[in-house]
């Protein structure tokens, strides 16, 4: 995983997520799961492109479910979206475009 | 500066793979675009048993990644996660960008972007997809372990996905338009034997319903027309494929139903342009039949460059 993208834990959602000053992506990813390898380089290369301005995060399901599951996530790969603590946007999921990440990043700063 | 190629084959599933394949070993300089990983709709079949070679049955992403490893063998790159983000297919050399930054030319394409699945183009369809809605039972299945989940659908990819499903659920009701499966009799058969697995016949869903995610499943009684609602953890879609052909709108035919019309040498209208695979406009698709839409791509492509040379 590149430098831009952190992996966190249920227990670091509170904080991590709805505490967070910048806007937030989480990855909802999961093993043996085609759609998100293939997210995984996209996902780097924009949370590249936006270092500094928006958090990029990555929450692996087998280990959270319950996480999952209060989110109502039951897909991998699913991006959900958040600013100022609460989940802006729709969520994306399945087979993701480079460019649908961008163009909901860039939602998230205007 | 562009970088050239003699061919680009756009789509990394059984047709563009086998297409890549063919092309490398005659030293063709080639490369494969994809949007994802290698495999096509074969990476996310649980299981493959009718590919022959394989007496044992292959799981499906063993297979993709064996295309994969076969063509480029040969020498063909494979770009995986790429978008194409500019294009022109008409022009003597064809041109792609790649994530608004790479530039290749190639004098010959091959479109192989196969198909995705149909939507049921039914209320709730948007709001719950992801949220207890899916199309892919290896991506999601583990997501409703100990669930009473739907299929929908009763052809091969609805019944084979419904009998994985149940290393997982509690209990898989499939949905079916007609009174009887559409799946091989093997496979039905093993379904229909399966306690796991109950079958709700000449049903149609007409809506999902719920609050956060998918609760409620409305369906209709095809034969009475009575509507009623069925609680459900999670509904699985397996209704057939619609051709992915955005990239050749405006650009070749299409037929009525999207697909691409070809000649028997997998040719288009527009020279230097071919289409192999599920896109095509044909009436059996197969892993098989795409990995020979592939192969006879790839050999008109190699009398197309010689001519054109000459």
């Amino acid at each position: 995983m590149s430098a831009n993208i952190r992996e966190i834990q249920t227990t670091d959602y509170d904080r991590d997520v709805l505490g967070a000053n910048e806007p937030v992506v989480v990855d909802f990813f999961s093993t043996e799961c085609p759609p998100c390898e293939a997210l995984a380089p996209k996902y780097e290369a924009v949370a590249a492109q936006f270092e500094g301005r928006v958090q990029f995060l990555k929450v692996f399901r087998q280990g959270n479910r319950e996480l999952a599951a209060k989110l109502g996530v039951t897909s991998s790969p699913t991006l959900i979206f958040f600013k100022g603590g609460k989940e802006v946007g729709n969520r994306l999921t399945g087979d993701i475009k480079r460019s649908d990440i961008k163009a909901a990043v860039e939602a998230l700063l205007v | 500066m562009a970088e050239k190629f003699d061919l680009v084959v756009v789509g990394a599933g059984p047709a563009g793979l086998t297409a890549a394949l063919y092309a490398a070993r005659a030293r063709l300089r080639t490369i494969v675009l994809d949007e994802g990983l290698p495999g096509g709709q074969v990476k996310t079949t649980h299981k493959v048993s009718n590919y022959p070679g394989f007496p044992e049955d292959v799981k499906g992403s063993e297979l993709a990644l064996l295309f994969a490893k076969q063509a480029e063998r040969f020498g063909a790159r494979i770009a995986r996660a790429i978008e194409i983000t500019d294009m022109d297919l008409a022009a003597k050399d064809k041109r792609f960008v790649l994530d608004e930054e790479e530039e290749i030319v190639a004098p010959a394409v091959i479109v192989a972007t196969g198909a995705k699945p149909r939507p049921l183009g039914i209320p709730g369809e948007t709001e719950f997809r992801g949220r207890g809605l899916s199309y892919c039972a290896t991506c999601d299945g583990a997501y409703f372990e100990g669930k009473n989940i739907h299929v929908v659908g009763g052809g091969n990819s609805a019944v084979e996905e419904s009998l994985f499903l149940t290393q997982f659920a509690e209990s898989v009701t499939i949905i079916h338009q007609f009174d009887q499966f559409q799946a091989e009799a093997g496979t039905a058969k093993e379904a229909l034997e399966n306690p796991k697995i109950k079958v709700l016949w000449s049903h149609e869903p007409r809506a999902f319903l719920g609050d956060a995610s998918v609760e409620r499943l409305r369906v209709e009684n095809l034969k009475t027309h009575e509507m009623h609602e069925l609680g459900t953890d999670g509904v699985f879609v397996f209704v057939g494929m619609v051709p992915r052909t955005e990239l050749l709108k405006g650009v070749v035919p299409l037929d009525k139903w999207g697909c691409v019309e070809t000649d028997e040498s997998m040719a288009t209208a527009v020279p230097g342009l071919y289409a192999a695979g599920d896109i095509r406009a044909k009436k059996f698709r197969q892993i098989t039949t795409a990995v020979a839409d592939g192969t006879i791509a790839a050999l008109a492509v190699q009398k197309f460059l010689r001519e054109s040379r000459s």
